[in-house]
């Protein structure tokens, strides 16, 4: 190590000895707490990543006379700043039977008594407490963030990062401890230095302190480890996770990330080629990927940032996880940052569930990156429209707080629930629910929606259709628009009139037919007299329509051509009426099918070409 | 925690692309012919009520070929 770096060495070392010197101070007013003495504490600490985790074992006595039902668990308020996790689990029985383990409750205290360096927190012994002479076991789990300093504070792109970690050698406690050892678990066995004190050893990348027996209260023994470790250091600054869900079945996940490598920071020029050709010495201590575990089943997933889609990811999944792989667009050294979105969905079914008549929603807290820290999460749980009576459980203390987002087909706005949280480690991964009502019928709002949108187009075509838009009503034009109008629905008219005396006509073949076949001469003088009837009341309502057509003006173009359809209709009509008459007349006569198809092929053959003629004319009118 | 019944979307998800196909030709079909008729009968021969029925039929079926449509492409509404 040069010259300079040991001199800042130990400088930072005379600041880490000051900050003792206040706390043996604040020790000396501390009291002494009741008759609990820790007769084993064996503490494991786990350097392995950027995010520090002291795992102890603690076996407690009761050597007084009354009962106990808590325990204090005490940190050094440089520490407990960092700390973003505890938890106690009871470890009841010996070895196998620790699966039954339960989860003490843990809470923070600050009880009158302790000086303000010291932050303590309460376990909650199992019901009864500890009576006289009792002990019982339980392990501590502590996680603490941003507790690895980086020493050398700056690197170049070359060199490895080395970081400082600080921490008491005896178990730091209120209670007299008898019997304690501590191990620290490193990522190299490549130690730049580390506190020797007595009972000191060194095996591989484990440096174990201990056994050391019978310590009084609050005995500090600093002990501090120098040790290589080019573990990313990824901290999330601030990421927000908006979890939107949509009863047509889908949980969509987005995720902002605002990412920083918060190790050594580089100092020099980066260079890209160095890099690439040997990434894992000219850039050890960069991030280079990303990996997020996602549920099972994740789709749609995509990774993009201000600028758009980044390119470099790769996913893979199983029936257990979805893994997402992503590299930022540039590696990260240290101080670097970087800025992206990440979104997946997930199906409705594996995290919507319904209980007692509200809906429930299951879903995890923390961000699904590994070894990740985050300064500031906040979960934004965006619930359908229509939500209501909305409550949230959470396993760890939030701030939360309601907020509305308008999005695709909305009209008031869908209800937001807020959580934050500070210093999250992967450790606060775990499921919270959230609770609300809802009615099925309010599904019907976007499809509802877009039915009225559609709908108000439509009547603005009839509107359209129907307004009269022309500016002067009297105008030589528009009048004789409207009467071309007016003539125009005559025809129509007409045209349907023609049209209906043509269908009376093709029932009268009809009536034909079936005589020849059935030979029922009532039958076909009945529809004979009904169709009669008929084209008798059709002509009657031919003749007004005729006489406006006649008076207009507007009509005289297209009038012959109506008169013409009108008069050979009449013809059409008198020839079928001569053939039907003939042919009944045969029937009655009993004359033979063939004589009868000879006496009316000539009138046959007439009325063909009437009626084709009659066809042209009515298409011919149509197009107009 | 027996009570909870998961929660599943009221049609299934593999069935959105084909309603969409079906709604939007069904709900197209039906607004052609509303503009057919439009664009076919004279002022004085219109039935406001055959319009506003033939809106009303066409824009349900454009309305919900609309959702499924979006829903498949992964906008869930």
């Amino acid at each position: 190590m040069p010259v300079r770096d040991t001199t800042e060495f130990s400088r930072t070392m005379l600041r880490f000895r000051f900050n003792l010197l206040v706390l043996a101070v604040a020790l000396l007013s501390a009291p002494v707490l009741s008759d609990l003495v820790l007769t084993r504490v064996d503490r494991r600490v786990d350097l392995t990543s950027q995010i520090v985790r002291i795992a102890s074992t603690l076996k407690i006595e009761n050597t007084g006379k009354d009962s106990v039902s808590e325990v204090l668990l005490v940190f050094p308020e440089r520490q407990a700043k960092n700390l973003a996790y505890l938890t106690a689990v009871s470890s009841a029985g010996k070895g196998k039977a620790k699966a039954s383990a339960v989860n003490l409750p843990v809470e923070n205290v600050n009880s009158e008594g302790m000086p303000p360096a010291l932050v303590a927190y309460q376990v909650s012994l199992p019901e009864g407490g500890l009576g006289k002479g009792e002990s019982f076991t339980f392990d501590v789990s502590a996680v603490f963030s941003h507790s690895l300093q980086p020493f050398p504070e700056k690197i170049t792109q070359a060199d490895t990062q080395l970081l400082v970690f600080e921490e008491s050698a005896y178990f730091f406690s209120p209670y007299a401890v008898k019997v304690q050892s501590l191990t620290v678990k490193l990522p190299h066995p490549r130690v730049e230095s580390y506190t020797k004190l007595e009972n000191t050893k060194i095996q591989g990348s484990e440096i174990k302190y201990g056994p050391y027996e019978d310590l009084a209260p609050f005995s500090y023994s600093p002990i501090v480890v120098h040790f290589e470790s080019n573990q990313p250091f990824v901290v999330a600054r601030e990421l927000v996770r908006e979890i939107e869900v949509s009863h047509w079945g889908n949980v969509q996940v987005t995720e902002n990330y605002n990412l920083v490598h918060g190790g050594s920071q580089i100092k020099g020029e980066f260079s890209r080629l160095d890099y690439q050709a040997r990434p894992h010495i000219r850039g050890a201590s960069a991030v280079r990927n990303l990996v997020a575990k996602l549920p099972p089943r994740a789709h749609s997933v995509y990774y993009r940032d201000a600028i758009g889609n980044i390119s470099t990811s790769h996913l893979w999944g199983d029936s257990r996880k979805t893994e997402l792989e992503i590299e930022p667009r540039y590696p990260m050294f240290g101080g670097w940052r970087t800025a992206f979105t990440i979104g997946y969905g997930l199906p409705l079914q594996d995290f919507l569930f319904e209980s007692e008549g509200k809906r429930l929603l299951n879903i995890s807290f923390g961000s699904p990156i590994n070894e990740i820290i985050i300064d500031t999460l906040i979960v934004k749980v965006v619930l359908p429209e229509g939500s209501r009576d909305i409550s949230v459980s959470a396993p760890f203390p939030v701030k939360q707080w309601q907020e509305t987002k308008v999005s695709h087909l909305d009209v008031i706005g869908r209800p937001v629930i807020a959580l934050e949280k500070s210093k999250v480690v992967p450790e606060h991964d775990q499921y919270f629910q959230v609770y609300y009502k809802f009615n099925s019928i309010s599904m019907l709002r976007e499809p509802m929606m877009l039915i009225s949108g559609i709908f108000l187009l439509f009547v603005a075509c009839i509107v359209y259709v129907h307004a009269d838009l022309s500016i002067s009503k009297s105008s030589a034009s528009y009048l004789a628009k409207l009467q071309w109008e007016e003539v125009q629905s005559v025809i129509q008219q007409v045209n349907n009139l023609i049209n209906r005396c043509l269908m009376v006509h093709d029932k009268l073949d009809a009536s034909l037919r079936d005589l020849s076949r059935t030979g029922d001469v009532q039958a076909c003088k009945a529809a004979r007299k009904h169709a009669d009837g008929l084209l008798k009341e059709l002509s009657k309502e031919l003749k007004p329509l005729l006489s406006i057509l006649q008076t207009s003006p507007q009509a005289a173009q297209i009038l012959p051509k109506v008169e013409e359809l009108v008069v050979r209709e009449r013809e059409l009509q008198d020839k079928l009426m001569v053939k039907h008459t003939t042919v009944v007349d045969c029937y009655e006569k009993k004359v033979s099918g063939r004589e009868i198809e000879n006496r009316i092929a000539s009138q046959q053959n007439k009325i063909t070409a009437l009626r084709q003629e009659v066809d042209d004319l009515l298409d011919f009118i149509d197009e107009l | 925690m027996e009570a909870q019944k998961a929660i599943t979307s009221p049609v299934p998800i593999s069935w959105y692309p084909t309603l969409a196909v079906l709604m939007l030709a069904v709900g197209l079909v039906i607004t052609a012919s509303f503009f057919i008729y439009e664009a076919t009968s004279s002022r004085r021969s219109r039935s406001l009520a055959k319009e506003l029925f033939t809106g009303a039929v066409a824009s349900i079926f454009l309305g919900f070929g609309s959702l499924f449509l979006l829903l498949s492409c992964g906008v869930y509404v």
